[in-house]
């Protein structure tokens, strides 16, 4: 419930400018490599999945990829710096048509398209993944956080591996 | 490579040429030998296609393929081009159909692939059309040989291939009925991803218990795949079908651990419940890794089951897909555990991604290579079932069978 008195437009918890902002870092953050900042951008109980096509269409539940939770996250982050074995690259990540799809004073809805640029060494770069992204992002004390991000890959057969998020 | 240079090298059942992963007429052989000849290949699930007029395309080596339920129930199996001009008629992955349109010149099939229309076959204003000695009855969309067995439908393009029964063996076909027992299956949902290898290196890395307590940090830090855990590799009587058994263990440091160069002892996960596992089979054992040969992977990885079919796109590449399934009378409870277990699995799982990578590394360093030769002698020189891990047993009776069929 909104604290303001009914008869007021409820102010959304963040305006375009911010959102952008807010992707804009979190992006950099990514295609820097700065893993272990991955986390910071959800909320402590939040929902990150990337899923196939086929499966959000068909309502089919499996993820590619999925955290339940920022720990889960961190455990994926611990994974790839400890854990995994796979070849160096570097992804850069290119967001598209961003539009607010629905603002109320307790979250925001957000969906945007992603093309993910995939380049190994002695390769040339090739688009990985694309899609698009539904996101629902709230007020964290003072922070924006992603409550929940749902990236939904177009590219259903992947280049071997999906190594990095988007 | 020619001929004349393709020798199986010296003590031939623990070494494996090279050029057998990146000749394209030992290629051109496989698919005509092993995927179009007198063996049995996973095209899908039953629970994909419940009801009449279902479909899905599929493929078997570099075939395109309809399965469909037919009005009576039944499942077919069908070439996917139209026996007019050779188009894939079916574009899409599924859905339901009453008849299948070709969408070139509209011939049109019923269920079980029968022509039953062709446009202006008399021809228009009596000119044209096919002549007098066509007749419709005699085309049609091939169909395959099929068996459907608890849940999964087996196709083959070869009549002379024995039962799919027969086919697995008797020992192979016990282990298949554990997961695949009739119990009514659900999809949850697919990964594809194309590993730019050749597709017998995806058999052999489910044959190699080996590599899995070295490559896969993940599963031995946390004990679900440990070499000195109570394991065992069992195939059929021509070694072309494999099985690894394993159960797990706890998280543990001991001499196997000390062993592995990247072990993380000390590693502890901030939310577990992507271990949060139960003994579902019966016996003690939690993984069954099986390998059909050739085209399949049946996975049971704690409460983690998924097919994953192996679609060969020339000498090194093939597409690998995954799909995962529970029961349909499972808690919600249940499934969720196994969406959560996904994680390790796929081209991102936390374990798999792993075995993609390391095995495209395995294409860039033996394809340029083709005269030498693979060392594949852990556990000696011979095929034989073990009950233990250490072992490349069943890459050799693997290859044993292969070169039968190859004449290599």
């Amino acid at each position: 419930m909104s604290a303001l008195p009914s008869n007021l437009p409820a102010r959304p918890v963040a305006g375009r400018e911010e959102l952008q902002l807010f992707y804009d870092l979190y992006n950099e953050a990514l295609d820097d490599l700065a893993l272990e900042r991955w986390p910071l951008f959800f909320t402590a109980d939040c929902l990150y999945r990337i899923t196939a096509r086929e499966n959000w269409e068909a309502g089919l539940p499996l993820s590619t990829l999925v955290c339940e939770s920022r720990g889960m996250m961190n455990d994926r982050v611990v994974g790839w710096r400890r854990t995994m074995t796979y070849a160096p690259r570097a992804y850069r990540r290119f967001q598209s048509g961003l539009r607010v799809v629905e603002a109320t004073a307790e979250a925001v809805r957000v969906r945007s398209n992603f093309l993910v640029v995939q380049v190994l060494i002695d390769k040339p770069a090739e688009v990985a993944f694309v899609g698009v992204a539904h996101d629902r992002l709230v007020r964290d004390g003072d922070d924006l956080r992603l409550a929940e991000r749902i990236c939904v890959l177009d590219s259903e057969m992947l280049p071997n591996s999906l190594i990095y998020p988007i | 490579m020619p001929e004349a240079a393709r020798q199986w090298p010296e003590g031939a059942a623990s070494r494996v040429p090279y050029w057998v992963y990146s000749d394209p007429e030992i290629y051109a052989r496989e698919l005509e030998r092993i995927f179009y000849g007198p063996h049995w290949s996973y095209v899908a699930l039953e629970a994909e296609v419940p009801e009449p007029g279902d479909y899905r395309t599929t493929a078997i080596g570099e075939r395109p393929l309809i399965v469909v339920r037919g009005d009576d129930g039944e499942v077919a199996v069908l070439e996917n081009r139209c026996c007019h001009r050779g188009v894939k008629l079916c574009q899409d992955r599924g859905g339901r159909a009453k008849e299948l349109v070709c969408p070139y010149h509209q011939w049109v099939y019923d269920l079980k692939g029968h022509l039953v229309g062709v446009p202006f076959v008399r021809g228009v204003k009596r000119q044209g059309g096919m002549p007098a000695d066509f007749r419709q009855g005699d085309h049609g969309l091939r169909p395959l040989r099929v068996e459907c067995v608890n849940g999964v439908i087996w196709a083959t393009f070869d009549e002379t291939a024995p039962s799919f029964r027969d086919y697995l063996g008797p020992r192979m076909f016990r282990h298949y009925e554990r997961v695949y027992s009739g119990r009514p299956l659900k999809v949850l949902g697919y990964n594809r991803q194309h590993i730019p290898a050749n597709w017998k290196l995806m058999m052999e890395n489910i044959k190699d218990p080996y590599h899995a307590g070295l490559l896969h940090v993940f599963f031995v830090t946390f004990g679900l795949f440990r070499a000195d855990q109570k394991s065992a590799v069992e195939m059929d009587d021509s070694g072309r079908h494999g099985i690894l058994i394993s159960r797990r263990g706890e998280q543990v440091k001991n001499e196997v651990t000390a062993t592995m160069r990247n072990f993380q002892g000390d590693l502890k996960l901030e939310d577990p419940r992507i271990l949060d596992v139960v003994q579902e089979f019966p016996g003690e054992e939690t993984v069954g890794m099986i390998t059909v040969f050739p085209s399949v992977i049946l996975q049971q990885q704690v409460n983690s089951l998924s097919t994953r079919q192996i679609l060969p796109k020339g000498p090194d590449g093939f597409d690998f897909v995954w799909t995962h399934f529970g029961y349909a009378d499972e808690s919600e409870e249940m499934t969720r555990r196994r969406l959560r277990q996904a994680n390790l699995f796929g081209p991102a799982g936390l374990v798999s991604a792993d075995d993609g990578e390391v095995i495209e590394f395995s294409q860039q360093g033996l394809g340029p290579y083709g005269e030498r030769d693979a060392l594949v002698a852990m556990g000696g020189h011979e095929v034989g079932n073990t009950d233990y891990m250490v072992t490349e047993t069943a890459i050799r009776g693997l290859y044993r069978y292969y070169r039968e069929v190859m004449g290599l």
